[in-house]
């Protein structure tokens, strides 16, 4: 479904700007945070369809977020997808299990990421919601 | 053999002298002369040690004869003296009383002659073999002490600390070091039980179970490695038991080293490695997506030229992101974290998403990929992300050095006790001198072909060091433009 709201919460703002650009052009409507306060204010008042988190920003952390927001009923079904700096494919595994299990994020991915991955992922989320 | 002593005859009369002189060369006997007390010592204190035997005239002018004596008697000397007089009357007493050995007549017959020079020469021979048989002892005594005190100060002098038990685990030998460690006050410590000296529960028990495990003859390199914490020191701990020759378990040794400075600076590498692939990660995430934006026209239109360009920029992005992420997989491995957690595992489905992965990036290839899975093997106790970096790694290298439109082939079956992974590819293959260094950190083939191939040198090193990890072997088999063959054996039973 065209027209959806995803918020970007990185603090590395080239990385948004390519990114939010990226998804543009796939017909998202991009919006962005630089920290996760920031992020998670703009959770509340954005009601963005899906969220994309990075883990390691200022203020509060990307594993903070989400575990605020899963456990928010009002935000709680908005899915997010982690992206972290942990290692590889290979290290994704035990990653997910210990911290997806804390966060119940609902899909991670390792940066640097591709960019058809990354979109491969969001559609493959809010294909569940529609 | 002993040579025939030397000999001086010092007279001023030069008829005795040259008779003398004369008899003495008759039977071979080397003979220097002098005519003064003067002129013998000279030769003494030039040629001492060729002069054996002296011939000493009581009757000499100046000085005299009694003077020389003096000296030898002063300087040690082992000369044997014969004193020549008219009459041997108080004069030869008095030259014998100072240590001259015994006195002939100036009027002596050739017999006569002979039968004092013999004695003098027997005389001194037994002298010179008394002599020789003391130095030997003495040196035989000197290098038995030398031994121990070199020993122990050798003991002490090295850094690392030193035990040594008997079969009961009673202390025998410690040095210094350990001394040190422990706050053993002298040779207190010794023939007590190991537990009650060492205060290391740690220790005890490695060295315990290394004489246990010589006793039960299990391996036959009876050598244990540990590490252990004492008074905030890291101490790696190296323990080898020692047999009897009827192969009988009847002590230890334990070498103790610090190994604190090292951890140290390992530790500072490792985290230097990582703060920096951590920070390069972050602009390369950036600059990935960026060069994307351009290459997909997100930015405006760009010329064939610039994407051909800004193609090739991403595709060294990339390869700058995978050598990243070799550098942190490599501190992962070097701390140790090669095997994190061990779980049944189902190698199958692993095996098949790693190929997922793997297909996906190499699809402009258009590589054959021949897949071979035996279904229901059993479960392979083992670290997941290990075997996955294992799989990864090998299926990676397989497209990474086979030719557009080549072939690889993978296989995952049961085999013996072993579960055995095979990757075959036709690509470019190894040179013989390179498969011995294949599995080495940062080795890099570098020919024509693998020029524009990027890689770190760290990805087999990182799979023989998994594979190590759960016991398994990698064998390699390859020849250079046919291709390349690595199996994985991994025993189902540890």
């Amino acid at each position: 479904m065209a027209g959806q709201k995803i918020l970007i919460v990185d603090d590395d703002l080239d990385f948004c700007e390519a990114t939010k650009l990226i998804l543009e052009s796939k017909a998202y409507k991009v919006n962005l945070a630089h920290d996760g306060k920031e992020g998670l204010e703009k959770i509340r008042s954005e009601e963005p369809d899906l969220v994309i988190l990075d883990v390691m920003m200022p203020e509060m952390n990307g594993y903070d977020v989400c575990v605020i927001m899963k456990a928010d009923p009002g935000l709680s079904s908005i899915p997010v997808i982690l992206l972290t700096a942990v290692n590889q494919e290979m290290f994704k595994t035990s990653f997910t299990k210990e911290m997806g299990l804390m966060t119940e994020a609902d899909d991670y991915i390792a940066k640097p990421v591709e960019p058809e991955d990354l979109v491969e992922a969001i559609e493959a989320l809010l294909k569940g919601e529609e | 053999m002993l040579t025939k002593p030397n000999m001086l005859v010092v007279d001023n009369d030069v008829a005795i002298l040259n008779k003398c002189n004369s008899l003495l060369l008759s039977r071979g006997f080397q003979v220097s002369t002098a005519e003064s007390s003067k002129e013998a010592l000279q030769i003494l204190e030039k040629y001492h040690r060729d002069v054996d035997i002296m011939l000493l005239s009581l009757e000499l002018p100046g000085l005299g004869a009694m003077s020389v004596i003096e000296v030898l008697k002063k300087t040690k000397s082992k000369i044997l003296v014969m004193a020549i007089s008219t009459d041997c009357g108080e004069e030869a007493i008095a030259a014998i009383h100072a240590g001259a050995y015994d006195c002939i007549r100036k009027t002596f017959t050739t017999e006569r002659f002979w039968t004092k020079i013999d004695r003098a020469v027997e005389r001194f021979t037994l002298a010179r073999q008394l002599e020789i048989l003391k130095k030997q002892r003495l040196s035989i005594l000197k290098k038995d002490s030398y031994d121990e005190d070199t020993m122990r100060t050798i003991m002490n002098t090295i850094p690392e600390g030193l035990i040594v038990t008997d079969h009961h685990e009673r202390i025998v030998f410690y040095n210094s070091k350990v001394a040190d460690l422990f706050g053993l006050q002298g040779d207190a410590a010794l023939g007590l039980p190991i537990e009650k000296t060492l205060k290391n529960a740690d220790l005890v028990s490695f060295i315990t179970e290394s004489m246990n495990l010589s006793r039960s003859g299990h391996s036959s390199v009876h050598q244990k490695v540990g590490s252990i914490e004492i008074e905030g020191l890291t101490m790696r701990v190296l323990i080898n038991s020692i047999e009897s020759d009827d192969g009988k378990t009847i002590g230890s040794v334990s070498m103790l080293q610090d190994v604190s400075q090292k951890k140290t600076m390992d530790q500072l590498k490792g985290d230097l490695v990582s703060m920096v692939s951590h920070e390069l990660k972050a602009p390369l995430s950036a600059l990935l997506m960026q060069l994307s934006v351009v290459l997909d026209g997100l930015a405006g239109d760009i010329t064939t030229k610039q994407k051909d360009l800004l193609g090739k920029a991403k595709q060294r992005t990339k390869r700058m992101i995978a050598l990243v992420n070799d550098l942190l997989d490599l501190r992962r491995i070097e701390e140790g974290k090669a095997v994190v957690e061990i779980e049944p595992l189902d190698l199958g489905e692993i095996l098949h998403r790693s190929i997922d992965i793997m297909t996906l990036s190499s699809k402009d290839k258009n590589i054959n990929f021949d897949v071979k899975i035996v279904e229901n093997l059993p479960l392979f106790s083992g670290d997941r992300t290990g075997m996955e970096a294992v799989f990864v790694n090998l299926i990676s290298n397989a497209i990474k050095y086979t030719s557009t439109g080549g072939r690889v082939q993978v296989e995952l079956k049961k085999s013996g006790k072993d579960i055995r992974i095979k990757v075959v590819d036709n690509g470019i293959g190894i040179e013989k001198e390179d498969l011995d260094h294949v599995f080495d950190r940062f080795y890099r083939i570098k020919t024509e072909q693998t020029k524009s191939i990027g890689g770190s040198g760290l990805g087999l090193y990182i799979v023989k060091r998994i594979v190590d990890a759960h016991r398994g072997t990698i064998y390699v088999e390859s020849k250079a433009g046919k291709g390349t063959m690595f199996i994985v054996s991994l025993p189902l039973e540890k």
